[in-house]
């Protein structure tokens, strides 16, 4: 009677062990899906983009003692609104007053555009794992930091010089009057 | 006594020395590769496009882990204002006409936001949350299949295009009605 228990017990013991090991082991469905594409605006504008930006830089950055170590592929552009351009007469002369500089700096499309290298805690009972409102968080200070370089190496400076020209050629062609664009900031202002 | 102290100051010593690792990384951002090209480009129209995607790793035994997390991409429409030249432009006197013949209109995907935001999750106690390389991961699974969707529905592109159009149209007519004239545009096919 007690041998007969006892292989009972055994044989549960092995398929519960069996049972437990096909659940961690087994394939999984995958674990990621991804939704349909959706159109959620459409804007129309007139913008004159004189240049554009392709960066690739590395990302070292702390947060909350958490140290993250990252790849960044970025894509931006300098550009100016034309739409509400402030426009003068002097004579036969049309006198236009370049407007602020619009600098926008996303994630690039290209593949591995953010290559999350590696994370870890700097304090001891913190685990490695960045939240996503930290990692945003490191991603708006990478923003700023691009955008900020890009006044600081004159990149900004050189847009706008470009955008004067450009805009002249254009508004000269088009309304077959001479054409003077005032620059009243030709190094740009980062502060809004 | 003596015996206390010599189990407590090593002890005291290795916390002190661990929580003074604790220190701040210098954070760093410099550029490995960059370019920067002068375009002559106008912009007329972009378009927002969000993406959604799912990380579902539940386990029966150890429980749930979803997430599901969104983020936009731009996509935006351009004329080459540089192949413009004076020949493109042509104006007629006696009727106040102005003919322009503008670039093609030509649509680019510009960037995707940077930050991620999170719809819903769903993490269990006995589960870790959804690092930063999982996230990652996810991110370009769904930039690969918004790419696939761009190619193979040319919806996306045709809307961008008559907006843009719509605008050019629209921009120039405002530029050359303060001028008295009445602008015809049109757009080369190449």
């Amino acid at each position: 009677m007690i041998k007969l228990i006892r292989l009972v017990l055994w044989i549960a013991a092995v398929a519960a062990l069996a049972v437990g090991v096909y659940l961690i082991t087994r394939k999984d469905k995958d674990p990621y899906d991804v939704g349909k594409a959706r159109i959620s605006d459409i804007e129309s504008m007139a913008r004159l983009c004189t240049i554009d930006i392709y960066n690739e830089a590395p990302v070292l950055d702390t947060i909350n003692n958490k140290v993250i170590f990252a790849i960044q592929k970025q894509r931006g552009s300098i550009s100016f609104d034309l739409d509400s351009l402030d426009t003068s007469y002097s004579g036969d002369t049309v006198i236009v007053t370049l407007p602020r500089e619009i600098v926008e700096i996303h994630e690039s499309t290209d593949p591995d555009s953010w290559q999350v290298i590696d994370t870890k805690s700097l304090a001891l009972f913190v685990k490695d794992r960045m939240s996503l409102q930290e990692e945003n968080a490191v991603k708006s200070k990478i923003r700023s930091r691009a955008i900020r370089q890009l006044y600081e190496n004159g990149t900004v400076a050189r847009a706008r010089s470009e955008a004067a020209a450009n805009l002249r050629s254009l508004l000269e062609m088009s309304l077959r009057h001479p054409v003077r664009v005032i620059d009243p900031d030709p190094d740009g202002s980062p502060y809004r | 006594m003596p015996v206390l102290l010599k189990i407590l100051l090593p002890t005291i010593a290795a916390v002190t020395l661990c929580l003074s690792c604790s220190r701040q990384q210098e954070s760093a951002h410099r550029e490995i590769y960059q370019e920067l090209k002068s375009a002559d480009k106008m912009v007329l129209a972009t378009m927002s496009i969000t993406k959604t995607a799912t990380i579902d790793k539940s386990r029966e035994l150890f429980g749930k882990r979803i997430a599901v997390y969104s983020y936009d991409t731009y996509m935006r429409a351009c004329i080459d204002l540089s192949r413009l030249t004076e020949d493109d432009i042509s104006f007629d006197e006696g009727s106040r006409t102005v003919r322009i013949t503008l670039p093609p209109v030509v649509t680019e995907l510009s960037g995707r936001e940077m930050e991620l935001r999170k719809e819903y999750d769903n993490i269990g106690l006995l589960r870790d949350s959804i690092d930063a390389r999982e996230r990652a991961e996810l991110k370009e699974l769904a930039n690969a299949s918004l790419k696939e969707e761009i190619s193979n529905n040319p919806e996306f592109v045709t809307q961008l295009t008559e907006e843009a159009k719509r605008k050019a149209r629209s921009y120039f007519a405002t530029l050359l009605s303060n001028e008295g004239y009445t602008a015809e545009i049109d757009f080369r096919q190449f």
